[in-house]
Parts: structure tokens; sequence; C-alpha cells
């Protein structure tokens, strides 16, 4: 088939297992893990591409595919179904010589350099489908063409404490990097990669194939593709940018992201810009029920809800229902749960499909600068009357 | 499926007055994200069926962007799907005075297609009807037109379209067109199933007489003639008429009884409507609402008591809001008050403002006033 070339064209990679969510990714990939009341995780990268003009995506997959396929469908939602590009689900599959799963991030681009081809791209955007936070990566992109780079990455500046924990990247003053250290024990500098880069699709392609000859290399962007890049001398830069940014891979992480998105002036604001979008498939669902019983402060109610009982700094999901004389505080509630009368839930995150059955008890309090416990509930759990569920416990 | 469909999208307009200046009644707003038409969509997709045509006569372009391709309610644009039957979209002249004339417009649209039965459907009356169960009944009944009624809906001062006597039975002893009839009489819910070939032949037979209201000029003339067959079907769920402002105000309202809630949005029958892409409602720390519908993306730092909130409402700080129904993205500011208000949609009322209305005569306030 004969496809008109495209500019640029984004590979979100969705494959890990997330193992650090625990109980939330058991039977669910990460970025497939509910979200901010109506979003899943992988919606922040997907709507990021449409809002910034690039219109084909391959979604790499592997672990617990199911969910996250029926969720992106055809693209519909994120206006990602075209004939031409649009979003498609690539997961690893068998060929005439050899088959295997996805052994890396970079062996992932490498069984689809194919797909890619199709499109002839001049770049190749490589996403985490892990990350919550908006970007115009139009703009990145136009940094990187103005720089005539051969690979541009995503850098924000982290604490300089903390930077031991990232991949760093020493720049020199016009942005152009001379060295990148994978979590360093005695930080240059505070440039901390975020997993975003753009590179000039001939040169990655022939990294690629290079990368995957190496019988040592792990097939890692991190560790080995971006490295051996450089070392080839060829032109890398780091854009900076300032605005919120997230890694959602644990559970404390999680539950602070979905926190961050509360209050009047919160650090992540996502009603703000509304030329900004972020896009979510929507279900069928009426609007919320507020009932005079209730109390509600400094909450996110989404569609379907019946809020009867006291909620406080609270994310609540599409088609929860809160019953009367339950309290949910400081917690976040997955979709199509329901908290019964009676039942307190404080410092957790709950899962979907989850009943919280009268009395039941789950996590605590914390007094401030204290380290916050948070309780897990897994998704499709029954949480029987009267149970205590200890602050920290994960069920 | 052996049955089509036909929505009419605005037949009693003008008794809705400015609340349909620029809209069709069936593109009205209805309980805080939906649209009227959003329900007889939905039944007909419910109810498998795939071939609808919406009748429009004027002002229907925000009908079109709301159903756009349609996808939502799982149908599909186009010859066979669903289609829009504007006045001039088939060569006819003029606008439609009647239900008939405007068949009579489409009569190739009824002519080519392939369904044995029609069910015909007004965007104006809202319910969670699976409309083969009527079928059913109709094919039973070996009538030629079952017209589906309910009870409760006359009460001597409405003026309903067509009402019905039922004797105990179950058969029609009495037909009235326009008339407040009295608490005995069923109102017809504008649900009309009968065989397509035998609607076509009706039409064209009435047309040429120069009549063209399906009420009384097909049904009525049909009952007292003898020359039609007709059964009632009985609905015995919620059917909520948005005929008037006042009656829009109150079905409105009337969704913060669970039971109504229940039977509408939680029977078998999913309703559907346009994804608009909203975030969460957002409640602050000094929001206090008590029993409020709210739809997505409102902003709600005020109070807020027995109203309806559409999606991206904006409820100010010290703004105190009873007993309204505010459209989309209407804000109220700072200590403004509401009492008893019809806020069309992107209505500002302004700081410190009072509005108020009584419940038998709710303040309308048309679209994108700021007060």
């Amino acid at each position: 088939m004969n496809f008109q070339k495209k500019h640029c064209v984004a590979m979100l990679l969705a494959g890990g297992q997330g193992s650090r969510l625990m109980v939330l990714t058991q039977n669910t990939a990460k970025p497939a893990v509910p979200f901010g009341g109506k979003y899943r995780i992988i919606d922040f990268p997907l709507s990021n591409c449409v809002n910034s003009g690039i219109d084909t995506v391959g979604i790499l997959t592997q672990y617990q595919p199911l969910e996250l396929n029926e969720y992106i469908g055809n693209g519909q939602p994120w206006g990602l179904n075209k004939s031409h590009g649009g979003v498609q689900v690539l997961p690893p599959y068998a060929r005439s010589e050899k088959s295997e799963w996805y052994k890396g991030t970079a062996n992932a681009i490498y069984q689809n350099i194919a797909f890619i081809e199709r499109y002839d791209p001049e770049n190749v955007l490589i996403l985490s489908g892990d990350h919550i936070y908006r970007m115009d990566y139009a703009e990145m992109l136009a940094f990187h063409e103005e720089k005539q780079a051969d690979c541009t990455i995503a850098v924000r500046k982290v604490p300089m404490e903390e930077a031991s924990r990232f991949g760093i990247m020493n720049t020199r003053d016009d942005g152009s990097v001379y060295e990148f250290e994978e979590k360093p024990k005695q930080p240059k500098s505070n440039n901390a990669s975020m997993g975003i880069y753009i590179f000039r699709w001939s040169i990655l392609k022939k990294f690629l194939i290079e990368d995957e000859a190496d019988p040592d290399s792990s097939n890692d962007f991190g560790k080995n593709v971006i490295p051996a890049i450089l070392n080839a001398g060829h032109k890398m830069y780091a854009y900076d940018f300032n605005g919120y940014w997230k890694d959602v891979g644990t559970i404390g992480s999680l539950w602070e992201a979905n926190m961050e998105l509360l209050g009047d002036e919160p650090a992540f604001d996502i009603y703000g810009d509304k030329t900004h979008k972020i896009y979510a498939r929507n279900y069928a669902c009426p609007s919320s029920y507020i009932d005079a019983d209730s109390s509600i402060r400094n909450s996110f109610i989404a569609e379907g809800c019946g809020i009867y009982g006291k909620v406080d700094h609270c994310i609540i999901s599409t088609n929860c229902i809160v019953r009367k004389d339950a309290v949910v505080e400081d917690s976040v509630i997955m979709p199509n749960t329901i908290i019964e009368s009676g039942a307190i839930v404080r410092h957790a995150i709950i899962g979907e499909n989850c009943s919280i059955c009268r009395g039941a008890v789950i996590g605590g309090t914390f007094a401030d600068g204290e380290k916050k416990e948070i309780s897990v509930v897994g998704k499709d759990t029954v949480i029987e009357e009267n149970r205590s569920i200890a602050p920290g416990e994960i069920v | 499926m052996n049955l089509m469909g036909v929505i009419f999208a605005n037949i009693y307009d003008s008794s809705l007055g400015q609340l349909t200046n620029k809209r069709t009644i069936a593109s009205l707003p209805f309980g805080a994200r939906y649209r009227n038409i959003d329900f007889c969509l939905s039944n007909m997709s419910n109810s498998a069926i795939s071939h609808v045509g919406v009748i429009t006569k004027y002002n229907y372009q925000s009908l079109m962007n709301h159903i756009g391709s349609g996808q939502e309610w799982d149908m599909e644009l186009g010859e066979g799907g669903l289609e829009f039957l504007t006045p001039f979209a088939q060569g006819h002249s003029g606008s439609y005075r009647g239900k008939l004339d405007a068949l009579n417009a489409a009569i190739d649209f009824l002519s080519l297609a392939k369904e044995e039965y029609i069910v015909m459907a007004d965007g104006g009356v809202l319910c969670a009807m699976d409309y083969r169960k009527v079928l059913d009944d109709h094919i039973a009944s070996g009538a030629d037109v079952t017209v589906v009624v309910k009870d409760g809906i006359c009460n001597g001062s409405k003026q309903v379209d067509l009402g019905i006597l039922l004797g105990e039975d179950g058969r029609i002893e009495d037909m009235a067109v326009d008339f407040a009839a009295d608490d005995r009489y069923y109102a017809s819910m504008g649900v009309f199933v009968m065989k397509r070939e035998l609607l076509i032949e009706r039409t064209k037979d009435a047309v040429s007489h120069s009549l063209y209201r399906l009420e009384r000029d097909m049904i009525m003339r049909g009952f007292f003639t003898g020359n039609m067959k007709i059964h009632a079907y009985k609905y015995d769920s919620v059917a909520l008429f948005n005929e008037s402002p006042k009656e829009y105000y109150r079905n409105n309202l009337a969704l913060l009884d669970w039971d109504v809630r229940n039977e509408l949005f939680h029977s078998e029958q999913t309703i559907y409507t346009r994804v608009r892409n909203e975030v969460p409602v957002y409640f602050g720390d000094s929001a206090e609402i008590d029993n409020c519908i709210v739809g997505d993306g409102c902003i709600l730092k005020g109070n807020a008591v027995h109203s309806v909130l559409f999606r991206g409402v904006q409820v100010e700080k010290g703004a105190q809001v009873s007993d309204c129904v505010i459209m989309q993205d209407a804000v109220i500011e700072e200590g403004a008050e509401v009492k008893c208000c019809i806020l069309d949609k992107d209505v500002r009322v302004r700081k410190g403002t009072k509005l108020c209305g009584t419940p038998d005569h709710p303040v309308i306030v048309e679209r994108g006033e700021i007060i």
C-alpha cells in the first residue's frame, strides 16, 4: 500500500507490568490503571499526541493487554480513528524465523520497524505510558528541528539531592548533551530525563539494528541505545520542560498525583487549559446525584455517582456510590465501587468494582509531616462487614 | 430487525418560547447532561432499530451537531442507517404544517425502506421504552395502528395532542385532539407503531385531501370513520412530557426523585448522549451542595440546593442556588442568588445579583445573557 509520508510518528511504550503498583496491576496493564476520576493513565500521553498534532501512534503492549486493547479500541475518543495513521495497538507477534516477547524498550521498537517504515517518518517520538503530564510535543519537535538534532530528550530539573535516582543529562550551555549518566552516585547536574525522546528515524533505525545484534545489550533506551548514539558523536540535545510531570509507578506517587488534582489552585490543573483537553473513553452513565445528607469538600466526583455520605479530599470515579454515614477521606476510589453505610476509608486507593461493606475501616490518619501509609484494595474485592484494613496494608 | 423508526424533532416548538428560539425541542438540554432526543434515539438503539429518520423543520443545526455521526447511539449516519430528513432534502418545497406533510415529504425515504413495521416517536416526550414490546403487542392486537398512551398526564388543564378514553376492557371509547382532556383520558405519548406500507398509503391519501395532521387526520379520523383499527398500549413507567417551560422545569427537578431517575436511567435500557470530554465535578472547600444533579465539568464552590446543574456550570463562593435548572457553562458569580430559575447555556449572573421566580413561574434567562 502506498502511504503518505508522516512528519512524526509516536510510539508509546505501554508494555510494563507495573509490579510496584501491586494489586492494582494484577490483571491490568499499568497504562490502563484508572486516574483522576474518569481517566486512565494512558489518556495523558495519548491526548498530548492529539493536541500536538501527531495523528499516528503505535501502542506497544504485552502485559495483560486485554483491558488496554478494549479501552483503546479504534481510537475514536482521542480522534485517532484515521484511515491513514491513527492509533494501532502493537503486541509482540510470531514471525517466520523467530518470535519473542519484547525484551526491552528498544527491542519493542525494533520489532515494529516495519510499522514505522510504512509512514516513512522524519522523526519518531518515544513516550512512556505511565506518566501524568500535559505537554505540547510540537514545541519539542520544533526545538529538535531548530537544533538539527539527531536525538532530543525532554528533561526537567529535580532537587539535586534526588538527582541520583534519575537518568541525568549533563549539558553544555547550548543545551547539547555531552554525557548521560543513569542514576549517578555523584550527579553533576539535575537535568532528569523524563523518558520522552525524539529521534531522527534514520539514526534510530540504524542504532536499533546494531543494538539488536549485540547479544550483551539489555535492549533498553536509557541503558544502551541513548549512550550508543551519544558515544557515536551524534547531535543530542536536552529539552527543558517546566510543567507538571509525575511518574505514577508506585502506590505513593499514584495517590499523590491524584491528590495533586485537588484544591482551588491545584498542582496539576486539569481544568485549566481548555485548548489542551485530556480525552478519555466515556461510558454512558447519568449525571451524579448529590444527596441532601452528603457533605463534600475539596473533591472530584465523576459521572454516574450517588453521594449520600461524607467525602473530603478525594477522587471519586465514575459510577461509585458513597452511602449515608460512610466517611471517605484523602482517598482515591476507582470506578464502580460502593462504600456502604458506616464504612470509613482514609488514605486509601480502592480499586475498581469493590464493595466496602458496613462498618469496615480502611486506612488511618497521619499527623502533618508523618509519612502517609496508603492502604490499597485491589480490583473486584469485597471487604466484609466490620473488617479492618491497617494503614499501608494491601489486599 | 423488522422495525424502523422516525423521530419528529420539532413539533411543539412554539409552546416552549425562549427555550426553543434557537434550537429544536429535540435538542433542548435536559437532566444535566442529556438533550431531549437522546431518549427516543437511545430507545431506538436499545430496541435494535438501526434505520432511523429524524424529521426536522427548522433550527436543526444544534440537533445535527449533537447527533453527529450517530456513533454514541451505536448508529451509523447514511442510507439505511440514521438519516436526517430536512424540509428541502427531497425536493419538496416549503415547510411542513404537520406530521403527515413531513412524512409525505419523506415518502422516498419511507418507500425505499425494507422494514415491515415503523415506529414514530416525538422528541419531546422522555422515557426509557422498549419499542419491541410495543411491536409485539401491536402484532398480537391485530390493529392497524398502536398508540402508546400514559395515564396521569391529562388533568383538565394541560392541552394534549391526542387524548384517549379507554373502556374497562382496554378498548378505545373516545378520542380528542388539541384538547385539555380531563383525568379519565390517557395522553398519547406520540409513539405510534404500524405497517410501513400502510403509513405510506394513508399519508398519501390524507395529503391528497389536504389533510396534514397525523393525530387528527389519520388516527382520530380513522377511529371515527371506522376505516382504521386502533389499539392503545398502556405505558406504565415514567414518561416526562417536556411540552411547556413549566413542564420542562418540573421534569428536570423530578430527576431529584430516586424513583424517577431509577426508571429512566437504571432500567435495562441505557440512555446515551454525546460525549463532551469534560473533567469530573470539582467541589471546593466551601461548597455546600444538597439534593442536586450535577453534570461533569462543574466547578462548585458555593451553595446549591434542589437544583439541576448541567455540564460546566460554575457556582462561585458565596453564591446561592435553589430550585433552579442551570444549563451548560452558566456562571453564578460570588454572592449572587438565584431561585426558581431556568438559566439557558452560557448565562452569567453577576456578583450580588438576585433573581427569583416561583415554582409555577420560573424566571427564564435566554442563552448567553449577562445579568
